[in-house]
């Protein structure tokens, strides 16, 4: 009985490094860019075809490919700030989300057209390889992929609260027009937290690979899942990215190991917790 | 300039009155290996039926529609290939959600379909009283005989007793489930676990998990091939020792073979592309000329047959009047890769095709589908434990 609860926990704080890993990227665009990106989770099935790609072309190991699809992911990402978002930061926000979910539904179908719609497995030689923690047992990749994001999210905090560029990222974020006055180039700034958050996408996308498959619609449901996370960490609280993702992870497991046909319900959490959450702050704000 | 409006023209007039079919097929979504397996067959079908002079002395054609696996997308579909295309038929359908939302534009416009899956009951409800509806898939109930048949032998050649049962929550995985259950019970097994889950959410862990404290000696799921490899992954990583993993997606991902997580499980099918029969190996010879390799998918030679039989039919009946097709293709009696193709009533619908005797139940060893039982058609002992 207690085996399986402790197993449950552990289930849902390895599935929350990933949940952290693609929310923390559209954390970043909301919180620093100020651009709800609906087109994030076709950023992370992106990632996951890219991996594909790498590893039956060129035989690469996706987590050796992991670089290269975050840098390809980077690039990608800086190009599409220049040539579509930087366009519309100024314009009403439904411009940004009609231009946003546009790129979503293109990037979709853009897989459709190329890929077609099967699901693409990897057959990495570690896929079954487990680690034994007492009488509970954790998948490798699963674990590689919350260490991943873990000391990805640790950089990332690192590089926002220790470093110059984040300083100049959170100074931006907090009043763009006050960050210009004092020299601070902000559509520089606006390219690289998009284009990090792309790379996030892309790593995420990359482990996704490894753990469930790529298919033109696999970036959905964790897409979907990343809004409801940063819903619940408040718009564009990297810090409150981590926590909401744990309690994300670990109610769905809670829900699927406790509650009566849970799997079923488990995808109905996150319409719960964004629920809450949003109930929860107008009444504290109504005091 | 002259020269080539007159060619159009006779183009054009050379396919009017041609003959139409309308192809609704999941090419994306959760049962897109299916559907495009699916749409390979209908192509291949396709050229036979031209090369021996089409359907009523005008090449075939069709229209094929991507349903995305998804009721909202499949209506609007039907409807168009029904009112602006004007079809003549309607053949395709894989998903069994996306066929009951069509039962209702079905009755509205009395369209004629020839539908090739879709096997949960409810479907078979909805379209009980449709005098135009022909269904070539087994149903569920016929699929289900065929599995229980299987775990009984290793009930009684293995010793296996403890079943654990994975669903989907959508009408393919949760039509039936109790009876199922039930079904199991009635038969002597111990139904230890049942679970159900969301199709591509790829969260097993949990499952899993309970599964692991259930100890199950059989773990079987009904899900989609998105399904297939995070729950194989999960077994593998967390150590669940059964004797025999067995699910019934429709179709498995693509070179899931290859994958070493697959090798032992087990799974069912209308046919495998080794069946010695000779309308299969003159399919997969068809198919690996046109397509260059050789399908694993069941989709592929029942959308053939589909086709196949269907253009027979319009061209016994001499019209595309749906009665008198109906009347010709309910007499059908054709050599198929699955065996012989005849109708005959089912629980509730007039004209049913293949049945319970058709499955085969096969596993992945040494990167292949072989099929283990039944006993006669098995080509390796089934590997348990």
């Amino acid at each position: 009985m207690l085996e399986l609860f402790l197993q449950t926990l552990l289930n849902g704080l390895l599935q929350s490094g990933i949940y952290a890993l693609v929310a923390s990227g559209l954390a970043l665009a909301v919180g620093v860019v100020g651009i709800v990106n609906f087109a994030h989770g076709e950023f992370v099935m992106v990632g996951a075809f890219l991996s594909w790609g790498l590893m039956t072309a060129l035989g690469v190991d996706p987590l050796l490919g992991l670089p290269i699809a975050a840098l390809v992911m980077f690039a990608f990402g800086g190009l599409t700030y220049r040539l579509t978002i930087r366009h519309v930061l100024i314009a009403p926000e439904l411009n940004q989300m009609l231009l946003t979910f546009g790129l979503s539904i293109l990037l979709q179908n853009l897989a459709l057209l190329f890929f077609g719609g099967n699901t693409r497995t990897l057959n990495v030689p570690y896929g079954a390889v487990s680690v034994p923690l007492g009488e509970l047992s954790v998948g490798l990749p699963k674990l590689l992929a919350f260490v991943l994001a873990a000391v990805l999210l640790a950089g990332l905090y690192f590089v926002l609260y220790r470093t110059s560029l984040g300083r100049m990222m959170r100074a931006v974020a907090q009043n763009r027009r006050g960050s210009a006055l004092i020299g601070i180039d902000v559509d520089r700034v606006y390219l690289i937290a998009f284009g990090v958050a792309s790379a996030l996408a892309a790593v995420a996308g990359v482990l996704i690979s490894v753990l469930l498959f790529a298919s033109p619609t696999v970036g959905l449901v964790f897409g979907l899942k990343a809004f409801a996370i940063i819903v619940m960490a408040g718009l564009g609280n990297l810090t409150g990215v981590l926590w909401a993702s744990v309690v994300l992870g670990v109610s769905e497991a809670l829900v699927q190991t406790y509650v009566p046909g849970g799997g079923g319900w488990s995808d109905a959490v996150f319409f719960l917790l964004i629920f809450v959450t949003l109930v929860g702050r107008s009444w504290r704000g109504a005091r | 300039m002259r020269k080539l409006a007159l060619m159009g023209a006779m183009l054009a007039l050379s396919h009017a009155g041609a003959v139409k079919v309308g192809v609704l097929l999941p090419l994306s979504g959760p049962s897109s290996v299916s559907g495009q397996a699916a749409q390979n067959g209908y192509r291949l079908a396709l050229d036979e039926i031209n090369r021996a002079g089409g359907v009523l002395g005008k090449p075939l054609e069709i229209e094929i529609e991507d349903d995305g696996s998804a009721p909202a997308k499949a209506v609007p579909a039907f409807v168009k290939l029904v009112t602006v295309d004007k079809v003549d038929f309607m053949a395709g359908g894989v998903s069994s959600a996306v066929t009951i939302a069509l039962s209702g534009p079905a009755k509205q416009y009395d369209t004629f379909m020839a539908w090739i899956g879709a096997a949960a009951v409810p479907v078979e409800d909805a379209f009980a009283d449709n005098p135009y509806f022909f269904h070539y898939h087994p149903w569920a109930y016929y699929n289900f005989e065929a599995i229980l048949d299987m775990f009984k032998y290793l009930k009684r050649s293995k010793g296996a007793k403890n079943i654990a049962i994975a669903y989907e929550d959508g009408p393919f995985g949760s039509a039936g489930i109790n009876d199922t259950v039930a079904a199991f019970k009635k038969a002597g097994f111990n139904v230890v676990l049942t679970e159900k889950f969301k199709t591509g959410s790829g969260n097993f862990g949990p499952i899993v998990s309970k599964a692991k404290a259930a100890k199950p000696d059989i773990f079987y799921w009904v899900g989609y091939d998105t399904d297939a490899q995070p729950l194989a992954t999960e077994i593998k990583q967390q150590g669940l020792n059964v004797g025999l993993l067995y699910g019934t997606p429709p179709s498995w991902p693509v070179g899931f073979e290859k994958n070493s997580l697959s090798d032992r499980e087990a799974g069912l099918s209308l046919w495998l592309s080794s069946s010695p029969l000779k309308a299969s190996r003159d399919f997969v010879a068809a198919y690996r000329k046109k397509f260059g390799n050789v399908t694993e998918e069941y989709f592929a030679p029942l959308a053939y047959v589909n086709l196949m039989s269907l253009a027979a039919a319009v061209n016994r009946a001499g019209s595309t009047d749906k009665d008198k097709v109906a009347a010709e293709l309910a007499k059908t009696n054709m050599d198929t890769p699955f065996g012989k193709l005849t109708f005959s009533k089912s629980n509730k619908i007039k004209y049913q095709g293949f049945k319970g005797e058709n499955w085969l139940h096969f596993q992945f060893l040494n990167d292949a589908r072989v099929p283990v039982y039944p006993i006669k058609f098995a080509k390796t002992p089934l590997v348990y434990r």
